[in-house]
């Protein structure tokens, strides 16, 4: 009796806890890959390049004025270099607006201590497979995509900076 | 010369690799062995199939001095450092042969830039066209500019081109005196012949007229 018991809770539980995983990181093809190199303008004047931050954490969050969430994740995101930039963290958000005027108009209204990019050709946002905003991608300090987040929720955002502090730890 | 390099490039490291390998494997083996054959009661012996290696039998010897043990990390750490370098010995090669192979000297053409001074131009792009077609658009951090001013060369782009005449137009964007917006272009018809051909674009101050001035040289 118990052991029919057991065996099904282990049929059910199973594939809930591969669901689950899907989930988190449903088939992101980047991942365990090398980050795609990228070259952009920052709102505030100069270029950034992704090659350049190699031997540091870089937390690239791709964003548009339309989404409502991206603001929030900025913020949370600008709190997170604010903890963490002694320990070699470098965050950089990709605005993939079709609109560029837009993307400044709220680049500017945001005050966060991060570099804000302009992607206008979407090239980096496709390379990258943005599928859903605003969409945070962790690398690690030899340029490998670690992980991915494709939403933003106070459970991603805890499992955010569990992300986090692991790769800076590494 | 390739069907003769390739294998050497390919299998020498590999082999190394696994040589080194197996001798680490053959001394985490042989440790366990030697405390084993060490613990063991006099009387009851050891299974002659079970016996200690000679090398289990060094590292018995080896143990309370442990002179052996640092002598052996010692080598160890050279044999890394040699791999290493032979690591790097063929990436270099290996780098080489691609270049010689995708970009060969009849067919070459390659752009360098160089900047001097930089104080009437700040560089933040430069576009370059080759026979009105766009080869490259390149964005330049901070970093890399600082690198130019203290007379860093870059290669900016590496191609093929074929015998004859040619166009080449450049777009350098930055800021100009005054800290303003500034774009101006520079052109170049060159004859490319058998050889490689090699261009370089200059940025340079022009203290008379306060004004940053571009130019192409073609490298003869």
């Amino acid at each position: 009796m118990l052991t029919s018991a057991l065996w099904w809770q282990c049929v059910i539980a199973v594939p809930l806890g591969v669901g689950s995983l899907a989930l988190a990181q449903p088939g992101y093809g980047l991942l365990g890959q090398s980050a795609p190199e990228f070259a952009l303008h920052a709102v505030a004047g100069g270029n950034v390049r992704l090659s350049e931050h190699r031997g540091e954490v870089v937390v690239i969050s791709f964003w548009s004025s339309r989404c409502t969430p991206c603001r929030t994740q900025l913020a949370a995101l600008d709190r997170s270099l604010t903890t963490y930039r002694s320990a070699g963290l470098q965050i950089y958000g990709i605005n993939v607006d079709d609109d560029q005027t837009r993307a400044l108009e709220f680049a500017h209204g945001e005050s966060v201590a991060f570099a804000l990019l302009l992607d206008p050709e979407k090239d980096v946002s496709r390379r990258y497979q943005v599928d859903n905003l605003p969409m945070t991608v962790l690398v690690d300090r030899g340029g490998i995509v670690r992980y991915v987040l494709r939403d933003y929720s106070d459970k991603s955002q805890e499992l955010y900076l569990k992300q986090l502090r692991a790769l800076l730890n590494e | 010369m390739l069907h003769l390099g390739l294998p050497r490039l390919s299998f020498s490291p590999a082999l190394a690799v696994l040589g080194l390998l197996l001798a680490v494997g053959a001394a985490q083996g042989a440790a366990p062995a030697a405390r084993a054959a060490a613990d063991t009661p006099p009387g009851k012996g050891v299974p002659a199939a079970t016996a200690p290696a000679p090398a289990a039998a060094e590292a018995v010897a080896g143990e309370p001095g442990s002179v052996d043990t640092a002598v052996d990390t010692r080598g160890l750490d050279q044999e890394v450092q040699g791999l290493k370098k032979d690591v790097v010995d063929l990436n270099r090669e290996l780098f080489v042969l691609e270049e010689e192979l995708l970009f060969p000297a009849n067919t070459q053409v390659a752009v360098f830039l160089s900047m001097d001074v930089g104080d009437f131009f700040g560089l933040d792009a430069v576009q370059l066209k080759l026979d009105q077609k766009e080869v490259i658009n390149y964005l330049y951090t901070p970093r890399e500019v600082e690198a130019l001013l203290k007379g860093g060369v870059q290669r900016l782009y590496l191609g093929n081109l074929k015998v004859g005449r040619h166009e080449l137009v450049a777009f350098f964007t930055g800021k100009g005196p005054n800290d303003r917006d500034y774009r101006r272009g520079a052109s170049l018809r060159f004859e490319k012949g058998i050889g490689a051909k090699y261009l370089e674009l200059k940025i340079n101050d022009r203290q008379r007229k306060q004004q940053p001035e571009f130019e192409i040289k073609d490298w003869e």
